[in-house]
């Protein structure tokens, strides 16, 4: 049976695909170091281009209008600048709307292209290029911790991680904010509100790690230019006490956070990478089949986003509160405390 | 593969977006049975970015539930040599994308919207429309109409510009005023990136268009899809659309080429397979005066086929039950849900449910809350997906005379995830009844295994083997639903019925206005009704026509659905949660 993952580690050889919203050029190669912040790919968004109706605009015929212009297919233009006029007593001129060149003339238009921007692509995370993909970005392996989450806000940066609450229930508040927050990553336990988010940007906060996000925020959120990340999803929900304890023990180390989730059907996880100095480290191997012993989250029904250690699996079937009756585990919160649960329902985490 | 007559088995991978079902059929005495299913997650996005891995673990699980070898040496053996491998490997898929298609044409209500109906007939996204008319952009107040146009299709890059427009010997300078913006936007993209053009408008105009695009990029013609004032013509733009589907999007998936190497048969839609099977239904059936139709609810996409007058409609709707399922809120409101769920639920707590759905979408409802919410998306989704389809069938004989009801349909086959795994089958059936509002009377199949895409690949290779299959159990009849329109007050009786059970018993009942009754007829099991509506409300055989029908029984019996049509809910919240709790409560869910 298929059982999805997170990872949730503190030490493994980790692969970040870095690629490019478009089609553009790869600045580095296989086997290059990176550092975060080096560019390793760039493309050329297109530009924004206008026609100009020159015949229209001086009232003469497209036949008419070549030896009325002024400027030349190919030829730089500024804002303003004359592009055609004609004389007489009935004189026009016609402006350029934008800074950029004519790209083409003809049929008594102009068109216009303006200033190419071009989006540049850092590392992100310090490491080696394993990959290189033809114009559309690069793999780049690094060793370190790596956290995965569910849902991100879109955006990409790096800070020193802090942990700014004490139980994995509790909110971020405005009043944990202070100066000492500056170029940090913070780390709450359940969810951020508005007044918080508006702390963090004047305290010039790097990036936010939380349990979860409410609904209403998420407007507010998707246009925040640093990155928040939610472990557990949508809710009110705490984040779950392994990734909870992984993060209070990464306090105080620098992160990389990529809040990107990609579209429908290209969905990407969220993510914060804490690069550590070693070169030896573990791959993963999310394939084995599950056993006891395994850690595992939870993620549905009333123990949603509790993460505990598998006991048993479990023969028969078992009934959830709809009436199905599914394959069942046993997970263990603690020596204690076990539940029942379909295997439907969980995840291992790697 | 195989020589088709010496097929005896075939193993079936439908990768769908979330999950890889593997189905193994196999000739058992003198039919053929589905032998074993195993599922893995689709591993076409990243961090796999190669179908053929989900398809290769799912292999390994049917492996061990079969003890049967069927991947050898890094490929599934085909054809079968002793007991190791099978006889033929089919793909089909709805994994990848759909396409992008930008629409370009000149009036909403015609060209525009016969063009909108013919994407909707494979898998393709309309990512925006080119016309005349404002779509009220802001950009539109400061540029001109073309200039908006090519940097649409610039900006958007899609796979296809649909340009549609004019009737035949109509319209000819605004649509060449599209073709030259398509054609300036296209030319400012690199040569590898440029969209296609489909032109379907006014077939005069052809050899304009193909000159002025020609040179650009790859131009496909095909009949205008509205090619008078009132008549529209969609095949030949579906089946163009359908091969740049299967060409841009399938062909290209990674991993595609490793499953390409195994399978050496052509890639199918799952749509089509879908459609292959309800068309079988319809055939099998053999009512002129009723269609058949299936839905298919999945995880991206939900699926519609019909089948009228042994003419088969596909319409693939761009939204399921988790991918996307937020944007679906987004554009059409929260209110669409919320009014399907039989307990009081905050919309705050509903929105994050549904985000939830999208964000871990292998998950299955493990609290009533959650099932309520996941059969309110499957609800949304079905109506959606009617609405979607409805105006591009010519329903024939079995029209109810009222455009806005569901023509007279027998059976309705239900498939998808979203669907078949209710906890109860009152659960799915009232969900359909919902979802659909069928009128008549129809037989309600579950697909129980979801199977049917399966059956449907199969058909393509071998039509008497997936005949087989479907005759041997592969769907599970929920039982026979009488749907009278009509109106009345509640309690009223809306018709008396007979029911004359095959071992001789007899029951006399009468159905009332408002309400969902069911009557015993076991699965399996065959009745005689003889059924007299009162004048008001009709069956299907006219207003106050009755008279004898043979059905069959299922895991829910005879069921009749007079709540009316359309189906209306109270506006008051507490009367609307009480009436579907008791709707809830009178099919057993």
């Amino acid at each position: 049976m298929f059982i999805p993952y997170t990872v949730a580690n503190p030490l493994l050889t980790v692969r970040i695909p870095r690629l490019l919203p478009q089609r553009g050029q790869v600045l580095v190669r296989a086997g290059d170091s990176v550092a975060p912040s080096q560019i390793v790919a760039q493309a050329v968004r297109p530009a924004d281009f206008r026609i100009v109706e020159v015949a229209q605009e001086l009232d003469l015929s497209a036949r008419n209008t070549p030896s009325c212009l002024k400027v030349e297919r190919g030829q730089a233009i500024q804002e303003g600048e004359v592009l055609a006029a004609r004389g007489g007593l009935t004189s026009r001129v016609c402006y350029s709307p934008l800074t950029g060149t004519v790209i083409g003339v003809g049929r008594g238009r102009l068109l216009l292209e303006a200033q190419a921007e071009v989006i540049r692509l850092a590392a992100l995370v310090p490491g080696y290029v394993v990959e290189s993909r033809d114009g559309s970005g690069v793999v780049v392996e690094t060793v370190g911790a790596l956290i995965q989450a569910f849902w991100g806000n879109g955006r990409e940066g790096y800070g020193v991680l802090r942990m700014l609450v004490r139980d994995p229930r509790h909110p971020i508040r405005a009043s944990h904010i202070n100066a000492s927050a500056q170029g940090t990553v913070l780390i709450g336990g359940s969810t951020v509100d508005e007044e918080s988010i508006a702390q963090a940007i004047e305290l010039q906060v790097r990036g936010m790690i939380v349990g979860s996000v409410l609904p209403s925020m998420i407007p507010r959120l998707r246009k925040t230019r640093f990155p928040v990340i939610a472990t557990e999803g949508i809710g009110n929900l705490p984040m779950s006490m392994a990734l909870f304890e992984l993060l209070r023990s990464l306090d105080g180390r620098e992160a990389a956070v990529s809040a990107r989730i990609g579209d429908r059907w290209q969905p990407m996880r969220p993510y914060a990478v804490v690069p550590m100095p070693t070169h030896a480290a573990p791959k993963l191997n999310p394939d084995l089949p599950l056993k006891a012993g395994d850690r595992v989250r939870i993620l549905g029904g009333e123990y949603r986003a509790r993460s505990g250690t598998v006991s048993r699996l479990l023969e028969g079937l078992i009934q959830v509160e709809t009436g199905a009756r599914l394959p069942g585990i046993e997970i263990a919160f603690s020596e204690s405390e076990r539940v029942q649960v379909p295997q439907t329902n969980i995840e291992r985490l790697l | 593969m195989a020589e088709a007559h010496k097929i005896e088995s075939i193993l079936v991978a439908d990768c769908g977006t979330v999950l890889t079902k593997l189905s193994l059929v196999e000739r058992v005495a003198n039919s053929y049975r589905f032998v074993a299913q195993a599922n893995s997650q689709t591993t076409a996005t990243e961090p796999w970015n190669d179908l053929s891995i989900g398809v290769i673990k799912a292999v390994q699980e049917l492996e061990a539930i079969t003890g049967r070898h069927l991947y050898s040496r890094g490929r599934i053996v085909v054809p079968r040599r002793g007991l190791e491998g099978v006889d033929a490997f089919v793909v089909i898929s709805s994994a990848v994308a759909p396409l992008r298609v930008v629409l370009a044409g000149l009036v909403r209500e015609m060209s525009l919207e016969s063009g909108r109906r013919a994407a909707t007939g494979t898998y393709a996204t309309i990512e925006s429309t080119l016309s005349r008319e404002s779509n009220g952009r802001e950009e539109e107040q400061v540029r001109s109409p073309q200039e908006v146009w090519a940097r649409t299709v610039r900006d958007l890059n899609p796979d296809v510009v649909l340009l549609v427009g004019g009737v035949d010997g109509g319209a000819r300078r605004p649509v060449l005023e599209l073709a030259e913006a398509v054609a300036l936007g296209a030319s400012m993209l690199g040569e590898e990136q440029r969209p296609a053009v489909l032109y379907a408008g006014n077939a005069d105009l052809r050899p304009y268009v193909t000159k002025l695009l020609g040179d650009i990029t790859h131009v496909v013609i095909a009949d205008n899809v509205h090619p008078t004032t009132d008549t529209e013509h969609l095949g030949p733009t579906q089946l163009a659309l359908e091969e740049f589907y299967i060409e841009e999007r399938m062909q290209r998936a990674p991993g595609i080429d490793v499953l390409s190497d195994w399978s050496r048969l052509p890639f199918v839609p799952v749509a089509n397979a879908f459609s292959r099977v309800v068309d079988f239904l319809w055939h099998r059936e053999g009512n002129r005066d009723r269609g058949a139709l299936g839905v298919d609810v999945g995880a991206a996409t939900t699926t519609m086929a019909v089948t009228f007058s042994g003419r088969p409609y596909v319409t693939v709707y761009e939204h399921g039950v988790a991918n996307g399922i937020t944007d679906w809120v987004e554009k059409h409101g929260l209110a669409r849900m919320a009014r399907w769920i039989p307990e009081e639920l905050e919309p705050e707590a509903l929105e994050a449910m549904i985000h939830n759905l999208e964000l871990q979408r292998y998950t299955v409802p493990q609290t009533t809350r959650e099932l309520w919410v996941q059969l309110a998306i499957v609800r949304e989704m079905l109506r959606s997906v009617r609405r979607s389809a409805q105006p591009t069938w010519d329903v024939g004989d079995a029209s109810m005379g009222h455009l806005t009801l569901m023509p007279r349909i027998d059976p309705i086959l239900i498939s998808g995830g979203g669907l078949v795994h209710t906890p109860r089958p009152g659960q799915a059936l009232l969900t359909v009844l919902d979802g659909l509002e069928p009128v008549g009377i129809s037989t309600v199949l579950l697909d129980v295994n979801r199977a049917a895409t399966a059956v449907g690949a199969i058909a393509g290779i071998k039509p008497l083997l997936a005949a087989s299959a479907l005759e041997a159990g592969s769907l599970v009849s929920l039982g026979t639903v009488i749907c009278p329109v009509g109106k009345g007050r509640p309690g009223d009786v809306t018709m008396r019925i007979r029911i004359l059970y095959g071992n001789g018993g007899e029951l006399n009942v009468e159905a009332h206005y408002g309400e969902i009754e069911t009557w015993p007829l076991l699965v399996g099991e065959r009745a005689t009704l003889e059924i007299r509506p009162t004048r008001r409300f009709d069956i299907g055989m006219g207003p106050g026509e009755g008279g004898k029908v043979e059905v069959l029984g299922g895991l829910l019996g005879l069921v009749v659905d007079a709540r009316g049509r359309p189906l209306l809910l109270p506006e008051n919240e507490d009367a609307r949660r009480r009436l579907l709790t008791r709707w809830l409560w009178d099919v057993g869910g």
